[in-house]
């Protein structure tokens, strides 16, 4: 009674205010349903005014100035429309109905978007590649017109990581508090479900939340908004997935007050068994459902809503250029292989994110709203991988079943041979500056050049024979050397249990699981009530924990796998003889569980191998106010961010023990607690435990973060149709749990400058690791009945940003972590967009950025070995270094985040009998293969790294090899037969620093993945479409999206400099003073993923 | 009423779908993966349509292993120490296989296992005819090949494509290489075209596993040093016949029983006493295999019967094993190594690396040695109570305790 007698009053003061003022009222429903739309966005393009429509699509505009306006209606899903009105003075002035139309193409290619995305969110070995911007339902122009565009050549906006853009739901954040990424298969295949959204441009004032330095979105799902009745689709595609089932539901707002929206979604696709096509040896099953029923009052909602999309897919992987050339595909996927003559592939993704959320909004008067969510998911991302043990390495694709494996050893020394043959890629462009030997060491003659059957010059000291034999094995895509051997993978099991049924299987399928749960509450305060002022507040609280653990997915005929690490075991010798442990010791040092009683054989569904925790908490205070004047709009908001951070682990890690029992050996305090945590190392010191019997669970130490945000923004409206716009922001930002921890499946050790509340000095401390970030972006915006449009430069500069890397190290032989700090980045650039409207079917738009995304520092890195071997020894000490520090040359290189220079014009044609056509074409250039810093190692260069061990044999108290330069830094560079330094023969770097000489510097420079031919640096896209009305408010609609029409095979996408660096060890020396890099620097190529060809999307929607 | 109908049905069809939708195929069985017996006649004449053959092993090398090798074209691609111009001796061969279209095969049982280290990208294979041993090593660029190829499992080789020749003598299956070591030791000497390493991918192709291992059908021949060297010429002269019969010992798998290692080793030539010290830096340290500063040439320790015969025992440096004690029962020996009495087991080879020494007579014996497969905890228990020796204490190059149990 009380709600009804409030309610009452409010209309009433709505309706004597709006009488008394000049108003503008309105409704906006669906074409074709006649239902309303709710959420659609009013702006007044004169006066800079805007609404959106309530649940029963109307609108109300007041305080408005008379003249003549333009009133533009923009919602998701629908095509904006312009309406001209004369607002009379005083009056309140109606808009007739307004009537959207269904933007099916925009539609299909969110559609498109969200699958592409989801699928790239993860690739393997937790690499992540380029990731396109999902936020393509924007009405800024700019957005609107690259989100789907640039997809293809995974543009990211300005630059940024995936971690800068926000993403909530109902105002709650969902970015992982441990990666910093959206997961977007949580709502895999449910576009109508994420159909609602605010997109906010970076920096730009928000409602929901402070922002950040990216774009922020906040998805809203409540009932409501979703047009009643029912919407069933199909499509089919030659994309990973074939085809797609939907069915969505909506009741509309009931007489009861609720109102309830379902969908379920079917994607799917048996395994692909055709080699070449677009997702070989892939499978994909996914079903998505997604269920929210919202009570609707008159000054309050209630949301509940639940969904999830239980997904098992095959995936792919980047391989070399050689393999891409050899099978004659960019679809070649070396995952799968015939098992009982079907397809199996080695790497499935199982992934499942059920998400329940409860939000409440609450209109205390008009002039204050509050609103308040709790939600909590439970994230479980596995996915598999064949793992092996003693046996060789099942990968087809792994450098020694290539044939450029048979180089090795056959590329001349620069400095010793002269005549040589120059080497050639298949397609006449040259390999580099590489040589083939020509001649023996005594001079004689071995014979000319060959061309082989891969179109390669090859140098007479390759066997002709098995060159070709190999090739013609690739070239043919046999199943036994380009698929995975299940036949001999299993033999090898079953001959292993012939041999001895205890022993460990030799392949096995390994599934490693990373999960997360996490459980939020957000609440955010609105008030309007002082005149040109709206004031808001948010505190958002989320604890979450990492779950990460390996299961046992399947033997593969084996009769169990032993939880030993091969690492540990392969490098038995060194760790017995350079640590003084005993054989029973070493035994220890092999398995990943040390405690007594520990059952080592595993099997299938058995976890192993690691199973630790990262708990985080956090906890955001923000507050903005946003300051509106006839001519300038002013806003400020300042965040300050609590995070933390705890490492648990069931599992006590031989080599975190090991190396703990080092660092008491070796005096070496500092780090006698960093493996477990200071308290349960303490309990061991003290006698009080073993670390057999510490506990079931060690806790590690807590680390706290402290992180101040402030950012404002200024927008001056020159008129109604243009204005400039302003933004600026300060922060520091913590470095994610992933970045944090050295080798956190191992143990506690994290990166230096993370500190505890122990040993932490000063609050200062708490944000000593914290990246610190300052942005400002410039905008010109302009706003025509035929033409519209934007301009704004960008500029953002980071500092002592945190990375993690982990490789194999052919010098220390074994897999090394490495963690860079003191990462400093710059993001300069200018974005474009123009929209004009050509006559009443035709439209075109133009878009365009500009960008120079790239390190303004090198950074400090600190690599150990995982499995604990040393990595070095001190030439003065003699002692064994198990952690090496070096500076990372990165400075002026270019960061690899999509390509930095795009391009798009857009013809769009639309008939009112509701056809629909688009043709685009897009340019991208300035695209850079991201850097491995093992390649870029200060101590490469100057033979001595910054902590002062010797590389590559530049070695000995008196770098009697190495140049002193006026720097300081013994440059490795060429000396004569006098001793004297020849310059000439070095290539210097971006600073001026020489690299090494040819062809090595072949291996330390920047790759460019801009196609050779410009030509092949565009892309052209299009789409055609049509609505059909039928009777009863029925419709159905087509749509063909295709992309890459032209089927442009040349354009790479993305991938990684292989951190591997082709080394040998030099005979007549010790193992640290002698490595060398080979002649052969091709020996570890590094890896792409290129565009699909010619793709297409096809859906059917049917609306009753 | 219609619309929960509709929601009910599109659930149930959903969740239908998924539910078939995720398998994978059917697990191989051992029958999948093995080839029979029966079988096997049908699939060699499916790969050669125009006939194959199996050849016995010793008869494989007889057929088409020849002293020069019909690889090289002229005489500047023959090394100074594999060629010796007065006897026209050669000691590294590679001949190509004609076939003539025909599937050239052979087959044997795996006597190797490369876990320990010892044997690396390379195994042995045994065929036994008539009870007698014949042998063959197998050169294979797949690390960890006895991970797929396992000890006791019987293949079958398709050797078109590939070729036979001799390194350092040894007789053995590969393809033609060139060695472009230019930082060995003698490098001048060695660089060049010799026996190399058939491609991972290629070995896989051509070889077929027969049924499952059977560790027990590997045959091995137990007898004392004595024995050995009475059924074996230790100085073979300089003809061709005698190599020839010198040749197809290498690569029988032996069991020398009761012998102990001597706590000697030879150094280049020179036979000198072990020392204590560390194994990285001191060559003669009383390990399996000291460092050899990463050159990789294989070490030898001496082992030795009651009497005066002994022979090398062989390890490499990159075995798990190679800095571990030698063996020795009161450790009151020569570099606490003396008294040892127990079983050496592995693979005997004749290793001569420089024809010159043949042709001139300088022979000293040490060409002949034992290459042990493991030890007991690394699958392959070659030498017997090697356990007994200290597995509690640290490592430290020190003298052992005679006390000490």
């Amino acid at each position: 009674m009380r709600n009804k007698l409030f309610s009452m009053m409010c209309v009433l003061c709505i309706g004597l205010t709006a009488f008394a003022q000049t108003s503008l009222k309105g409704r906006v429903i669906d074409d074709a349903t006649q239902t309303p739309i709710v959420g659609a966005r009013i702006t007044l393009a004169n006066q800079n005014i805007s609404t959106t429509t309530n649940a029963s699509g109307d609108f109300l505009l007041l305080y408005l100035d008379a003249m003549d306006e333009e009133v533009l209606i923009e919602a998701e899903g629908y095509m904006a429309t312009l309406e001209l009105i004369n607002l009379k003075e005083n009056q309140a002035n109606e808009l007739v109905t307004v009537q959207l139309q269904q933007d099916v193409v925009t539609q299909t290619q969110d559609e498109i978007l969200l699958n592409l995305t989801e699928e790239e969110m993860t690739d393997d070995e937790g690499r992540s590649q380029a990731q396109a911007s999902s936020s393509s339902a924007s009405t800024d122009v700019f957005n609107s017109t690259t989100s789907f565009a640039w997809s293809t050549a995974r543009y990211r906006n300005r630059g940024y990581n995936s971690t800068a853009e926000t993403y909530y739901i109902e105002g709650l954040p969902f970015n992982s508090a441990e990666r910093g990424q959206f997961n977007y298969s949580a709502m895999g295949g449910l576009n109508d479900a994420s159909r609602y959204k605010e997109v906010l441009n970076p920096m730009e004032a928000s409602d929901f939340s402070f922002g950040g330095l990216g774009q922020s979105t906040n998805y809203m799902m409540g009932a409501s908004r979703y047009a009643q009745g029912w919407k069933v689709g199909a499509a089919g595609t030659n994309r990973n997935y074939k085809a797609r089932l939907n069915a969505t539901y909506s009741s509309g707002v009931m007489s009861n007050g609720w109102a309830i929206t379902a969908q379920i979604a079917y994607r799917f696709s048996p395994y692909v068994d055709n080699k070449g096509i677009i997702g070989e040896g892939i499978k994909y099953y996914s079903l998505g459902y997604f269920f929210t029923a919202e009570r609707v009052w008159d000054n309050a909602r209630l949301k509940l809503i639940t969904f999830g999309a239980p997904t098992e897919r095959g995936q792919n992987a980047a391989v070399t250029q050689e393999v891409y050339d050899l099978t004659g595909s960019n679809n070649y996927n070396p995952y799968w292989g015939y098992q009982n003559g079907k397809v199996r592939n080695s790497r499935i993704v199982k992934s499942y994110d059920p998400t329940v959320i409860a939000a409440y909004e609450w209109k205390i008067d008009e002039q204050q709203k509050l609103k308040a969510a709790v939600g909590y998911h439970y994230s479980m991302y596995s996915n598999s991988a064949l793992n092996y043990f003693n046996a060789p390495d099942p990968r087809p694709d792994y450098y020694r079943n290539l044939p450029s494996a048979m180089w090795d050893g056959q590329i001349a020394n620069p400095w010793y041979e002269t005549s040589a043959d120059q080497l050639y890629r298949a397609d006449g462009t040259p390999y580099g500056y590489g040589l083939f030997i020509g001649e023996d060491m005594m001079g004689n003659y071995l014979g000319s050049a060959w061309i082989a059957d891969d179109g390669n010059l090859v140098g007479p000291s390759v066997n002709k024979e098995q060159y070709n034999t190999l090739v013609n094995l690739w070239k043919t895509r046999d199943n036994k050397t380009t698929q995975i051997d299940w036949n001999n993978i299993y033999a090898a099991n079953y001959a292993n249990n012939a041999n001895d049924p205890t022993a460990s299987a030799r392949y096995f399928i390994e599934r490693r699981h990373n999960d997360i749960q996490e459980a939020t509450a957000a609440i955010n305060y609105q008030n309007t009530q002082f005149e040109h002022l709206k004031m808001t507040a948010g505190l958002e609280g989320r604890f979450s924990q990492g779950i990460h653990y390996k299961t046992v997915d399947d033997l593969l005929g084996g009769n169990q796998w032993i939880d030993i690490d091969a690492f540990a075991d392969r490098d038995i010798k060194e760790l017995a003889s350079n640590s003084g442990f005993t054989q029973e010791d070493i035994k220890l040092i092999r398995q990943n569980e040390t405690r007594e009683g520990y059952e080592l054989n595993k099997k299938d569904g058995d976890r192993f191998g690691y199973d630790y925790r990262i708990n985080m908490g956090n906890l955001k205070a923000w507050f903005q106010n946003e300051w509106t004047f006839h001519e300038i709009d002013l806003y400020y908001a300042l965040q300050l961010n609590f995070n933390s951070m705890q490492r648990t682990t069931n599992m006590i890690n031989g080599r975190a023990w090991y190396l703990t029992k080092l660092a008491v050996e070796q005096g070496d305090a500092e780090n006698y607690w960093k493996y477990y945590g200071k308290s349960a190392f303490e309990r061991i010191d003290a006698g009080d435990a073993t670390i057999q019997n510490v506990g079931n669970t060690i806790v590690g130490d807590a680390h706290y973060f402290l992180d101040p945000a402030f950012k404002l923004g200024l927008v001056y409206k020159i008129n109604g149709r243009n204005r400039l716009k302003l933004n600026a922001l300060a922060e520091t930002t913590a470095p994610y749990a992933r970045d944090a921890y050295i080798s956190q499946r191992v143990h506690d050790r994290v990166v230096d400058n993370i500190y505890t509340h122990d040993n932490a000095k000063s609050l200062a401390d708490f944000y000593a690791s914290s990246e610190k970030v300052a942005s400002a972006d410039l905008t010109y915006e302009f706003n025509y009945p035929i033409v519209r449009g934007r301009v704004t430069g960008f500029f953002t500069q980071s500092w002592n940003g945190t990375e993690l890397n982990g490789y194999y190290d052919d010098e220390a032989r074994t897999f090394v972590n490495q963690a860079l700090t003191g990462i400093d980045k710059r993001y300069l650039g200018i974005e474009a967009a123009l929209a004009v409207k050509l006559g009443t079917y035709f439209t075109l738009t133009g878009a365009a950025s500009v960008g120079d995304y790239r390190y303004t520092s090198d950074a400090n890195s600190v690599t150990s070995a995982e499995n604990g071997m040393p990595m070095t020894q001190d030439q003065g000490t003699m002692d064994l270094v198990f952690e090496t520090r070096d500076k990372v040359l990165l400075k002026g290189l270019k960061l690899s985040s999509g390509p930095q220079v795009n391009a798009s014009l857009k013809l769009s044609f639309f008939h009112s009998k509701m056809w629909f056509a688009d043709v685009t074409v897009n340019y991208h250039d300035w695209n850079y293969l991201s850097v491995a810093p093992s390649r870029r190692m200060q101590g490469l260069y100057t033979g001595r790294r910054t902590d002062g061990t010797a590389v590559n044999g530049w070695f000995g108290d008196t770098y009697t090899n190495a140049i002193e330069t006026t720097d300081g830094l013994d440059l490795r560079v060429d000396v004569d037969a006098n001793g004297n330094a020849v310059y000439e023969n070095a290539v210097l770097d971006a600073n001026g620093v020489p690299v090494l000489k040819y062809p090595f510097n072949l291996m330390t420079m920047q790759e460019s993945l801009a196609a050779t031919n410009p030509l092949n640096r565009f892309t052209v896209d299009a789409s055609v479409g049509k609505l059909i009305y039928l009777k009863n408010r029925q419709s159905v609609s087509i749509n063909l999206s295709v992309t890459n029409l032209t089927n442009n095979t040349h354009f790479k996408t993305g991938g990684y400099q292989q951190a591997r660096l082709p080394r040998a060890v030099r005979q007549g020396q010790l193992d640290y003073k002698n490595s060398t890099i080979t002649s052969n620097a091709w020996k570890y190529p590094s890896k792409y993923y290129y565009a699909w060809g010619i793709n297409f999307f096809l859906t059917v929607t049917y609306k009753f | 009423m219609k619309t929960s109908k509709y929601i009910l049905y599109t659930v149930l069809s959903a969740f239908v779908l998924f539910a078939m939708s995720s398998c994978e195929p059917a697990a191989l069985t051992e029958d999948d993966v093995f080839v029979q017996e029966t079988d096997l006649d049908a699939m060699l004449q499916a790969e050669s349509p125009e006939g194959y053959k199996i050849f016995e092993l010793e008869q494989f090398l007889d057929t088409f292993m020849t002293e020069k090798g019909n690889f090289w074209s002229d005489t500047s691609q023959y090394r100074e120490r594999s060629w010796d111009s007065k006897h026209d001796l050669y000691l590294y061969s590679v001949d190509t296989i004609p076939t003539n279209g025909r599937g050239i095969y052979i087959r044997g049982r795996i006597t190797t296992d490369d876990y320990a280290g010892n044997f690396y990208k390379a195994m042995v294979i045994q065929q036994i005819i008539g009870g007698k041993q014949q042998n063959l090593r197998i050169s294979v660029d797949l690390g960890s090949s006895a991970g797929m190829y396992q000890m006791g499992q019987e293949i079958v080789i398709r050797c078109n494509g590939l070729a036979v020749g001799r390194y350092a003598n040894q007789p053995q299956l590969c393809v033609p290489s060139y060695n472009n070591n230019i930082y060995a030791m003698n490098a001048s000497q060695k660089v060049g075209w010799c026996p190399g390493r058939i491609e991972g991918s290629v070995f896989r192709r051509n070889t077929k596993m027969i049924g499952a291992p059977d560790r027990s059908a590997i045959k091995y021949d137990t007898l004392t040093l004595a024995t050995l060297y009475s059924e074996i010429k230790k100085k073979p002269s300089a003809n061709t016949t005698d190599m020839s019969a010198v040749r197809k010992m290498d690569g029988r798998l032996v069991v020398l029983k009761d012998v102990h290692f001597n706590g000697q080793y030879d150094d280049n030539g020179t036979v000198k006493d072990c020392v204590v010290g560390h194994p990285d830096t001191v060559g003669g340290a009383n390990v399996f295999a000291p460092s050899t500063q990463n050159i990789g040439y294989p070490q030898s320790r001496i082992v030795q019967d009651q009497g005066t015969n002994t022979l090398m025992c062989s390890s490499s440096e990159y075995a798990k094993f190679a800095y571990y004690y030698l063996p020795g029962a009161d450790k009151t020996g020569v570099g606490g190594c003396a008294n040892f009495e127990g079983t050496v087991t592995g693979i005997l080879g004749w290793y001569l690396d420089k024809a010159s020494d043949l042709a001139d007579d300088k022979l000293d014996g040490f060409e002949w040695s034992v290459t042990p497969r493991g030890i007991p905890g690394f699958g392959i228990p070659d030498i017997q109570m090697y356990y007994q020796g200290d597995t509690e204490s640290p490592w430290v190059p020190k003298e052992y305790d005679p006390n000490d149990k």
